[in-house]
């Protein structure tokens, strides 16, 4: 089964918190949903993730766009 | 009215209008904070005394204009009772002004107001070889611009980074502003460069480990500063400072500096062309045993 990916490279806070954000609220069990963002969503995409229990699993790069594994929380 | 009279009375926060015989009143705000008591004393006393017209000041100060001079006394006498003074002018220590602080703003790192209050204290009003402003903002943001200030004052954040959980994400250096992040050359830590680190903590929210944490939540110190016709910023001087008596204790040495080598009717950013920052930074270190 291939992971759900949610690319929000496209967008712009506040949009980018919002698609994450129900992104997780859909993302089926083990809930863990890979997200693709570039460099300027870094810190407000992670902040919130943290701020409302979820993990970051694992973070990877490729040409500059950030690739994260977030572990959906409980 | 002679000069040295008018003089006097500008000390004490009364200035000379434009139009004979009249002044425009300073009262004394401490960052920017008064209760409603005093703003419906203070807007009685202008109905009764001026002519119904507040100033807010471009330093949170108010004050109220168009007021006689035959009444003076008697607008003073009429706010003293709500705990609201007259403020001050020339060359005194001025106005603190002070953001809301992190009591109140969700990027508070410190309480401004609180230490606004010691400072005022402290030192409102005392006499200096030219006006002496102290401003203190609440976080990096530095909503209340401290590089205007004489002494200007920020929340500041200094991490530290723990090792152990570090998978060299390269996220805290990617959302770094200043680029103050680099791996060491064998790749096995990270480093923080602190002339370079600007405070804002954003390497710590970003963190997804948790590697990221505050080694310091404290105050920065930044000196000679000022507008008018030649403005200037002020510098940073000292390491982050780990309470508000450290940085009240900082505060008070860059004062006596002032009082030592300013020239009368000299601004302490002029001041310290003629001295160099390195002289200030040395006679605050002795004074306060600072680093």
């Amino acid at each position: 089964m291939t992971m759900p990916l949610l690319d929000i490279t496209g967008d712009v806070c506040p949009m980018t918190f919002v698609k994450v954000k129900m992104g997780l609220h859909r993302v089926p069990p083990p809930g863990i949903l890979t997200v693709r963002l570039k460099e300027e969503a870094l810190k407000n995409v992670i902040s919130s993730l943290k701020a409302e229990g979820h993990r970051v699993t694992n973070v990877s790069r490729e040409e500059g766009i950030f690739l994260l594994e977030v572990t959906k929380a409980g | 009215m002679s000069e040295a009279d008018y003089k006097e009375l500008k000390k004490g926060g009364m200035m000379r209008q434009a139009e004979a015989g009249l002044f425009s009143v300073r009262l004394h705000v401490v960052g920017g904070r008064l209760a409603t008591a005093q703003l419906r004393a203070i807007r009685e006393a202008a109905d009764r005394f001026g002519r119904g017209e507040i100033h807010l000041t471009t330093r949170q100060g108010v004050e109220i204009p168009h007021v006689p001079q035959g009444a003076l006394a008697a607008l003073k006498e009429s706010l003293a009772p709500s705990g609201v003074g007259v403020g001050v002018c020339g060359p005194t220590v001025r106005t603190v002004t002070a953001c809301q602080g992190c009591r109140v703003c969700p990027s508070g790192v410190i309480d401004s107001p609180e230490l606004a209050g010691i400072v005022d204290k402290e030192l409102y009003g005392k006499p200096v070889p030219h006006k002496f402003k102290v401003g203190i903002s609440g976080c990096v943001n530095n909503c209340m611009k401290a590089e205007e200030n004489d002494v200007g004052i920020k929340g500041w954040i200094e991490p530290r980074r723990e090792a152990p959980a570090c998978t060299f994400c390269g996220v805290c250096q990617a959302v770094c502003p200043t680029k103050a992040i680099a791996t060491s050359v064998d790749g096995r830590t990270l480093i923080v460069d602190p002339t370079l680190c600007i405070g804002c903590g954003d390497c710590i929210t970003s963190c997804p480990t948790g590697s990221m944490r505050e080694k310091i939540r404290g105050y920065r110190v930044f000196a000679g500063g000022k507008f008018g016709r030649r403005p200037s910023l002020g510098r940073r001087i000292l390491w982050v400072l780990r309470t508000k008596e450290e940085a009240m204790t900082a505060i008070v040495a860059v004062l006596g500096f002032f009082r030592e080598h300013g020239n009368p009717r000299e601004r302490f950013g002029d001041t310290l062309q003629r001295t160099g920052f390195p002289a200030l930074e040395t006679f605050v270190k002795e004074r306060t045993g600072l680093s």
